[in-house]
């Protein structure tokens, strides 16, 4: 691709999500959105071969759609509250359709359905683009309209999403459709915490940035998208290898790394509001994603690839690729659970 | 609810109802997306114009540039797939699902 | 004028139960040009002349040529029409829930035309007029942000339609 073109895109990606960030009228910010989904189209298309034209067809059409469903929600809202601004619509139609269709943009349980099958037609830079800054701005709506959402439906997107994001999970062997279903896991623990504390769910939002920019920038290292090419990943990068099992185990919210702070404060949160069901649901439902986070660290690591005594293990040539995000994510993904009391006192 | 305020929501409702139920071709979704942007468009027209909000009726107007834009990408991505397929058809795009 | 109104508003809904009921593009498109029209009329039925003209000019002349001409270039020996069975229980379905869900409405409908424009006869400018020219005065930022999006899609266009090494374009 053109640098040219390629900087235009980038920097409409960036002035999509500011927009967004900065508006406080419903246009302004559908119009952000609309800029961010026009921006990432070409990337995703960037190889022309049929599986990045359709997941970049089906990208289009629910991203559309959910743009179309906000801006109709927000009209609703004007014609019978008057009120343009983000955080102040009321109507309860218009809050529960833009509820659902903010559910669509990310991707939540009953709207899944897109987000493993975009996800899996992409190459790993842009899928690591679509699962983190593409988040971003229909967070900053979800956040903004989180106090006057209607409880019972965030309730049951967060529970949903939390149960198909592990089941869906557990029968795949891409790389990038399990990582698909481990972002509507982590989506779902968002979620389910929004009406109670929104703090909580930024927090978890960042570090499941922090988390799955790791993994894909690992699995970019490695090239591999497939659950077999990882377990050739051994001989090749051993010291990568170990910090892969360990990040999954964080990604799984294992306690003493990074990923268990969330969950931790998400569950004491739950059962604080006297929702001892719901916790135990969704602690329950972290179970199942642990399941194949777990199968792929034992293929990882645990297992070496079958083959012959006399096989020569493969030349190690030094990686050209630049390592510093990767050093950076993977430093925050496995150490930062000892600043949780100073994370505590934030709130 | 007044008839104007009944006829555009059931218009954008036909839309998504088209877009989301039955699809044979892509240009047909693509179709149900722009009566969405139209009736959208209607809908934020009326708005200000029965409200007399003279500052808000260049509303309309940046959302219909948007849903050009978001046209012309549709018709792009139907070139595109109509290369790589063959087809326009939505269930030759099968080669990802799980 | 009132009987105009009304026909015209059902003429868009029914516009767009021609677009939704899945018949072939050829058709759809065609009910979609239904659709604007109405809206067209809706809209100078409420005094948005120029937003009518604007609409007119732009979605009839310009986007839905463009869909009209791909819709004629999909080659189909038999394009379905509202009249074949598939699409004609579709078009029944939709309109019987249309009906429900306006005898459900029914009740709470009151007198649509809450225009209060004492000065309509005197006035020589419709507001609408005034009101899109403020966008090149007061949403200077706006403007610079839809042309900004205008020179980004004709990118997108170029990376999605380009490859003369990946095939010919072949039917639709």
């Amino acid at each position: 691709m053109n640098p040219y073109v390629l900087t235009t895109l980038i920097l409409s990606l960036g002035l999509g999500t500011t927009l967004t960030f900065a508006s406080s009228h419903w246009l302004l910010a559908w119009m952000g959105l609309e800029i961010n989904t026009m921006a990432i189209i070409p990337l995703m298309a960037q190889q022309h071969h049929p599986r990045a034209t359709e997941a970049t067809t089906k990208y289009f059409l629910t991203q559309a759609t959910a743009a179309a469903m906000i801006l109709f929600a927000s009209t609703m809202n004007a014609w019978t509250m008057g009120d343009w601004n983000i955080n102040q619509i009321s109507h309860p139609l218009a809050t529960t359709t833009v509820t659902l269709a903010l559910a669509l943009k990310i991707g939540l349980a009953p709207m899944h359905f897109w987000l493993p099958e975009v996800l899996q037609g992409l190459s790993l830079t842009t899928g690591l683009v679509l699962s983190t800054w593409q988040k971003l701005a229909p967070f900053a709506l979800i956040l903004q309209i989180s106090q006057n959402t209607n409880p019972a439906l965030l309730t049951t997107l967060g529970v949903m999403s939390a149960l198909v994001g592990g089941w869906g999970g557990l029968n795949q062997t891409q790389l990038r459709k399990l990582l698909a279903y481990s972002s509507i896991a982590h989506l779902g623990w968002m979620i389910i915490i929004l009406q109670f504390m929104p703090a909580l769910t930024l927090l978890n939002l960042t570090i499941y940035i922090t988390m799955t920019s790791t993994m894909f920038l690992s699995l970019k290292i490695m090239a591999s998208t497939k659950i077999n090419s990882l377990a050739l990943a051994w001989p090749k990068t051993p010291t990568l290898t170990t910090l892969i099992m360990l990040s999954l185990l964080s990604l799984g919210g294992l306690p003493p790394l990074t990923g268990f702070m969330p969950k931790w404060l998400i569950l004491q949160e739950l059962t604080k509001q006297d929702l001892p069901i719901t916790a135990t649901i969704m602690a329950m439902s972290a179970l199942l994603s642990l399941f194949f986070y777990l199968r792929l660290c034992y293929t990882t690591t645990l297992t070496t690839f079958p083959n012959t005594n006399n096989t020569t293990s493969p030349w190690r040539l030094k990686s050209t690729q630049i390592t510093l995000p990767l050093t950076i994510t993977i430093i925050l993904t496995l150490m930062l659970l000892p600043i949780t009391p100073a994370i505590t006192t934030m709130f | 609810m007044t008839p104007v305020h009944f006829s555009f929501s059931s218009a954008f409702t036909l839309g998504l109802m088209g877009l989301a139920f039955h699809r044979t071709h892509l240009l047909s979704a693509l179709l149900c997306l722009e009566g969405m942007m139209l009736s959208l468009y209607i809908a934020l027209s009326l708005w200000c114009l029965q409200l007399e909000a003279t500052m808000f009726s260049a509303a309309p107007m940046l959302l219909l540039a948007f849903s050009a834009c978001e046209a012309s990408a549709g018709l792009a991505l139907l070139v595109a797939t109509a290369r790589t397929h063959g087809t326009d058809h939505l269930q030759n795009l099968n080669l990802l699902q799980c | 004028m009132f009987y105009v109104e009304i026909l015209s508003m059902l003429l868009l809904v029914l516009g767009l139960v021609a677009v939704a009921s899945n018949p072939a593009p050829y058709y759809a498109a065609l009910g979609l040009v239904l659709a604007a029209a109405a809206g067209c009329c809706v809209l100078v039925g409420h005094g948005g002349s120029f937003l009518s003209l604007v609409l007119f000019m732009i979605y009839l002349g310009g986007m839905l040529v463009v869909f009209a001409y791909s819709a004629a270039l999909a080659a189909e020996p038999y394009p379905e029409s509202w009249f074949d069975l598939s699409v004609f229980s579709y078009v029944v379905v939709y309109i019987l829930g249309l009906m429900v869900v306006g005898l459900c409405f029914f009740e709470g409908w009151y007198d649509g035309f809450w225009v209060v424009d004492e000065l309509k006869e005197f006035s020589l400018l419709r507001g609408d007029f005034g009101g899109v020219a403020l966008m090149y005065s007061l949403g200077g930022w706006v403007l610079v942000v839809c042309g900004w999006v205008l020179l980004l899609t004709l990118f997108v266009v170029l990376e999605l339609t380009r490859g003369l090494a990946r095939g010919a374009l072949r039917a639709v």
